[in-house]
């Protein structure tokens, strides 16, 4: 079930910190062992059907439970009437909730897709079943289907976003060159391949989940508010989730209806969404449009940006996707005015996918800065490397690395983007027209604080334990390496579980914040437990070391006198002579990060203690340039892309196998953010037609170019304990731009609106 | 699902009055049929298996015609050399339809008989309007989203691209659709909407495809099918076109067969572009003009216009390629 | 599925009581899967993939969209890869059925196209993994892994959203090098 007894080749640059070792629970998932939430089997289970509003506004009048109740097998029909409403939650951020009352089953609805019933029945074919016959009698009412409706307006403005620097409009005016274009992202989904999910169980007033969760902490809080019981009474189990990337980091209200469905059944509950509520049960990236105005002297010197952004939101909650995180801080650029306003219409809540904020921002400030190089007729790399700015023209801090122009050269250098000849339409294969476009990416280093136990064994072996979660992300293998760092021992003698709410503290795995952090706190617990065997084999009157040495150092499973006072003693005959089972060390990085032991539950259980990139001496971000080859058919205006060449600066990478994979990972997202997804709006229903893994199109094998990623970073001290910044978003940062900028080069038609498709090139 | 009683039929005549019951709906590979019965779209209360039926797999080839029983799976027409030979765009079209998996999994005579993809057909608790499920309710897509919709062969009942390659290939080089003991051309096999659009084949209660019949001929020994799509596989064809040419010795086309998949309601034979390139040298003004009329009569869309152009220019580039292999 | 189903009846009716009485909701049959029978109780509208996963427990088949369109649920019947969400239950009756955990030699030892894609770093959240593996095993075998363009075609029916799509191409060709291929026909 957990991948504890697994044991990994060892990888070629050794098993600890900076190794390539394949993953420690790769041998479950190739087994098909590894036991995700849905595939755990609880004894007396049964099965719940979520039934779904076909309206976008109105009120639910009343719902004819009579023939789904007389099916067989059915042994419970909630609906808005007969649902007793839980307490409400305080939010992720760590806000006090607006009302006393939640309740997961609502009769006002708000948007297609809201969730209005829910079937209970002995097998999933009979809920199945009668979740048909249900009978809903609506009341509806008028709706916006989504910010481009005339009637949604320009929406609210959003003043913390607002950014003032200089005079923009001024020094446009007078700019020699300038460009304006209007950018757009449509919905996006994370889809992972995992759909969301749980089981609930009850024993007494203890709750027991298996849900998918990129944040055990937060969702077990937010089911214990909602429930009204303690912290303690959740547990929430996820050993392995497949994907999440953003999704699965909040308690959702499907996770609440399932788990009072088993409170009052007093059965446990198992409720799986179907694919096509995926894209209705909770947000994807909102729609967003850009307005970014441009302006340069004739050298290429960037001058003025005036950015204006829109984003959609729902009627009944507030997400912000912040459009200018790449705007402000990726150029030189004296005078910048940003503003961006929010519309809210009727749909789900939109919420985190991969990067919010700096995806959409540089999708946009990336495909301008191309459309600006044209209108210099410059080169568009070497008009990046112009304005490459020497600290953050937004706080004004030095960087605390930016090794951009090292990832420029060695993606330039690699991709042979010396031979472009940047004429639109001028580099042919035949009928076909290629194009070569490049574009730059960032993402900011989040800081929060992290938990982990580390134990020695009495047989030399060492346990990692920490209630973060490994989605993919390779949490698992390198928590691993830090703790085989720190004792010199093969990654073989360590044990590494995780996905327990249960087990020592973590926070949300998002932000790509998790490997900079958890590899800090598990380096702490594991420098602690070394010190204490150490301590240990020093004075106590049972261990053979014992006055023969003044200092020791552990390596390779063994404590070594630096003189060679003594030789070599395994930590097993260690443990085994001072007559302990294990020495162990639960540590915290609450003081690192400017906490107290009194901030501890409020760090871990929601997202208020976080820290901004700029928090501290510098600012701190990742950086990554993306150079692409695609070919276009210019009778067909079919797109397939050739090959894509990555450098990026993460600062240390902690396994550079796994990371060169999480980079991969958010190329091959990007690459279907750029060409193929978006979710599309019957406008006359406010409902998402291409609900469905058929129409709402994720790339495939062949889609997929060969794709070289090349890691320029080096060591940040100041990013975190180890030197890593994040990894895990990076790679999707600007690959649409360079996309849609190569899309260009190789037609002369700019395409502004994602994603860039057969009817945009024909 | 609705629950419903599985059926597994060994004999074509135990099948047949099986498959007549009112109720009753035939499961060969049952890639739509599960598919749709998931989306509440149809409601069998019984469901007969013919994938059993002995005899029906068969592929055989003689001078006369290429014989493929219609429980031959996808995947298996695909890789057979007598195909291949025979008509290399039903080959072709396979090879670029669904999956592997799919493949392995769908018949060919179930591949024929699959419902189109409009989203509100497919999704009848949010769209109850449908008159090709049900009869006289109206057409939800009418004045939606409808970049997939057709443009060819619609009416005012119903506007559902077919959503097949198999069957564009079948009706491009004149295939013969056995039904037990009577025959039809492929052509006549798919039914245009008209006001009758829950009618999409011509086929009756208890009849059961039974096996696809391809003529030889040299337009179908030299034919191509071409698939564009936005995602470069597994994706439904936004334009696809079978294309089957023969020369005659002096040069000139004396024999083309085309079809256009993704932009009508049925497979599309293109009869008037045919016409205009029999017994023409196949010069490329001649080419690009007759290939202009492939969309005639054609009734856009504001968001499915751009097919007005592309499916010329596909039809045109797979009469290239023809002609590009023969110089090869 | 919502409530104004009923508005939209199809053109075949909600079954009601037949002639030949009412389908027995639970019935036995057998599967034989990696090499054993298994005598699981299901309803005739069962799947194959909810037979595995919620009726034998196991789970290492995936369920990703429940639609045939992700290849989560990839199985080989009769050596064929199919999809199990698409497939009865009582289809099933009477084939092989080989899922991922019966992949692996019975003394533990990972086939090729497992033990490659751990070389490859061919997964990352791993939920898409065992259909990957067990399509990639068939098209290794289908003889479909001459060229990576061959692969990434013929392994499209196997969605990733990780993204692990290079590796598990790159995983395909190191283990196709080390397994026969049927010639394709």
């Amino acid at each position: 079930m957990s991948p504890l007894d697994i044991s990994p080749q060892r990888g070629d640059a050794g098993d600890g910190i900076g190794g390539r070792p394949p993953r420690i629970d790769g041998l479950a998932k190739i087994r098909g062992e590894a036991a995700y939430a849905m595939d755990q089997p609880v004894e007396g289970l049964a099965h719940a059907v979520l039934v779904t509003a076909t309206i976008a506004a109105g009120w639910v009048r009343g719902i004819d439970r009579t023939a789904a109740e007389a099916a067989p097998g059915v042994l419970l029909v909630l609906t808005p009437g007969n649902t007793p409403p839980l307490h409400a939650a305080s939010t992720w951020t760590g806000e006090a909730p607006p009302t006393s009352e939640y309740r997961p089953l609502e009769p006002e609805i708000r948007h297609v897709g809201q969730q209005i019933a829910l079937v209970v029945a002995e097998s999933l074919e009979q809920a199945t079943e009668a979740a048909t016959l249900l009978r809903v009698d609506y009341e509806a009412a008028p709706f916006l289907a989504d910010f481009t409706v005339p009637d949604a307006g320009e929406g609210q403005d959003l003043p913390p976003l607002t950014i003032e620097r200089g005079d923009a409009d001024t020094a446009l005016a007078s700019a020699d060159i300038r460009i304006s274009a209007e950018y757009g992202t449509p919905r996006e989904y994370n889809v992972p391949i995992e759909p969301h999910g749980l089981t609930a169980r009850w024993d007494g007033d203890a709750l027991t989940l298996w849900e998918p969760s990129q944040w055990l902490d937060g969702m077990a809080r937010n089911y214990a508010e909602w429930f009204g019981i303690g912290f303690e009474q959740v547990r929430l189990i996820s050993p392995y989730i497949g994907g999440g990337f953003g999704s699965k980091a909040l308690a959702l209200p499907h996770g609440a209806i399932a788990a009072q469905a088993a409170r009052m059944l007093g059965r446990p509950v198992k409720l799986v969404l179907t694919r096509p509520q995926t894209f209705t049960a909770f947000g994807g990236r909102a729609a967003t449009r850009q307005l970014l105005e441009l302006g340069a002297d004739a050298d290429g010197h960037l001058l003025a940006i005036r950015h204006r952004g829109w984003q959609e939101t729902s009627r009944n909650g507030l997400w912000v996707e912040p459009l200018n995180a790449a705007t402000a801080l990726m150029y030189e650029v004296p005078h910048l005015s940003s503003r961006q306003r929010v519309v809210p219409v009727n749909t789900v809540t939109p919420s985190a996918k991969r990067a919010p904020g700096e995806n959409p921002s540089a999708f946009a400030l990336e495909c301008a800065m191309d459309e600006l190089a044209y209108a210099l007729g410059q080169d568009p790399l070497a008009l990046r490397l112009r304005n490459e700015p020497g600290r953050d023209p937004h706080s004004g801090k030095l960087w605390s690395s930016r090794r951009m122009r090292e990832a420029y050269a060695a993606g330039a250098d690699s991709f042979g983007w010396a031979r472009r000849n940047p004429t639109p339409g001028a580099m042919r294969d035949g009928p076909l027209r290629l194009g070569w476009g490049m574009a730059a990416g960032t993402y900011p280093v989040r800081r929060s604080a992290g938990e982990a136990m580390v134990r020695i064994l009495a047989d030399g072996g060492v346990e990692v334990a920490s209630s973060t979660s490994d989605m993919g992300t390779g949490a698992y293998t390198i928590l691993a390496q830090t703790a085989a760092s720190v004792f010199g021992l093969p990654l073989a003698r360590v044990r590494v579980t995780l996905g327990d709410s249960t087990l020592p503290r973590a926070p949300v795995s998002g932000g790509s914040q998790m490997a900079g952090l958890m590899t800090g706190a598990v380096d702490k617990a594991a420098r602690a437990a070394r010190e204490e065997l150490i301590g240990l084999a020093l004075n106590d009157p049972r261990s053979p070391l014992r006055g023969v040495a003044n200092t020791l150092a552990v390596a390779e499973g063994r404590l070594i006198a630096p003189r060679g006072e003594a030789p070599p003693l395994p930590i097993a005959e260690l443990l085994t002579a001072i007559g302990r089972d294990r020495v162990e060390a639960l540590r915290d990085t609450l003081a690192e990060n400017g906490l107290k032991p009194e901030d501890r539950y409020r760090a871990f259980t929601t997202v208020s203690t976080m820290r901004a990139p700029t928090d501290g001496e510098y600012s701190m971000h990742s950086w990554c340039a993306h150079f692409v080859e695609l070919a276009v058919d210019e009778a067909l205006g079919s797109v397939r892309l050739r090959r894509i060449v990555t450098a990026f600066d993460a600062g240390l990478l902690y396994n550079p196998r796994l990371a060169e994979s999480q980079i991969k990972g958010g190329i091959v997202m990007g690459i279907g953010q750029a060409l193929l997804e978006g979710g599309i709006v019957d406008r006359r229903h406010a409902r998402v037609l291409n609900n469905n893994l058929a129409d709402y199109l994720l790339p495939t094998h062949a889609d997929i170019p060969p794709i070289e990623v090349i890691s320029v970073g080096e060591p940040d001290p100041h990013a975190s304990a180890l030197g890593g910044k994040g990894v895990g978003e990076l790679g999707i940062v600007g690959l649409a731009a360079a996309i849609a900028n190569a899309v260009f080069h190789a037609t002369g038609k700019r395409v502004r609106d994602l994603p860039i498709t057969l009817a945009d090139l024909c | 699902m609705r629950d419903f009683a599985y059926h597994r039929a060994t004999t074509l005549e135990q099948a047949g009055p099986l498959a007549a019951r009112a109720e009753s709906a035939i499961l060969a590979g049952g890639t739509t049929l599960l598919d749709l019965a998931k989306c509440d779209v149809v409601r069998p209360a019984e469901v007969v298996d013919i994938t059993h039926l002995p005899g029906l797999a068969d592929i055989r080839a003689d001078a006369e015609s290429l014989h493929l029983g219609a429980l031959v799976r996808m995947a298996a027409a695909m890789r057979h050399v007598a195909v291949r030979a025979a008509c290399p765009a039903v080959a072709q079209a396979l090879a670029l339809s669904a999956s592997a998996q799919i493949r392995n999994m769908a018949t060919l005579g179930g591949n024929l008989l699959q419902r189109t993809r409009c989203a509100y057909y497919r999704d009848p608790a949010s769209f109850p309007a449908c008159n090709r499920r049900t009869p006289g309710s109206g057409c939800a897509a009418a004045g939606g989203v409808t970049h997939h919709h057709a443009l060819l062969g619609t009416s005012e009942a119903c506007i559902a691209t077919y959503p097949g390659d198999l069957a564009v290939a079948l009706v491009a080089v004149g295939a013969v659709i056995e039904i037990g003991t009577r025959w039809m051309p492929a052509e006549d096999f798919f039914l245009l909407p008209g006001e009758t659009p829950h009618r999409e084949f011509a086929l009756e209660p208890g009849e059961i495809v039974t096996a696809l019949c391809i003529p030889a001929s040299a337009a179908s020994r030299r034919s191509a099918y071409l698939k564009l799509r936005d995602r470069a596989s597994y994706e439904f064809a936004s334009v696809s076109v079978a294309a089957g040419l023969e020369l005659a010795a002096d040069g000139t086309i004396a024999d083309v067969r085309l079809a256009l998949g993704g932009v009508a309601t049925i497979p599309w034979r293109l009869h008037a572009v045919e016409a205009a390139l029999t017994g023409r040298h196949p010069t490329p003004a001649t080419l690009r003009e007759a290939s202009l009329l492939a969309m005639q009569g054609a009734t856009p869309r504001p968001d499915n216009r751009h097919k007005l152009d592309l499916a010329p220019r596909l039809v045109h580039r797979a009469l290239e390629q023809l002609l590009q292999g023969d110089a090869a | 599925m919502p409530p104004t189903a009923h508005a939209a009846a199809p053109a075949a009716a909600p079954p009601a009581a037949l002639p030949q009485g009412s389908p027995v909701p639970n019935r036995p049959i057998t599967l034989f899967i990696n090499g054993h029978d298994h005598v699981v109780m299901v309803e005739d509208r069962t799947t194959l993939l909810d037979a595995l996963r919620e009726r034998l427990h196991l789970t290492g088949t995936k369920k990703g969209c429940d639609q045939g369109q992700c290849g989560a649920c990839t199985v080989h019947l009769d050596g064929q890869r199919v999809l199990a969400c698409l497939t009865l239950a009582r289809q099933a009756e009477g084939s092989a059925i080989a899922t991922i955990e019966g992949l692996a030699g019975a003394d533990g030892t990972l086939h090729a196209v497992q033990a490659a894609f751990l070389a490859e770093d061919a997964f990352q959240c791993g939920f898409c993994t065992p259909g990957q593996i067990m399509s990639a095993v068939a098209c290794i075998r289908e003889g479909h892994a001459g060229s990576e363009a061959e692969i990434r075609e013929y392994m499209s029916g196997n969605l990733c959203r990780c993204g692990a799509y290079p590796h598990i191409v790159a995983a395909v060709q190191r283990a196709a090098a080390a397994l026969p291929s049927e010639a394709s026909s």
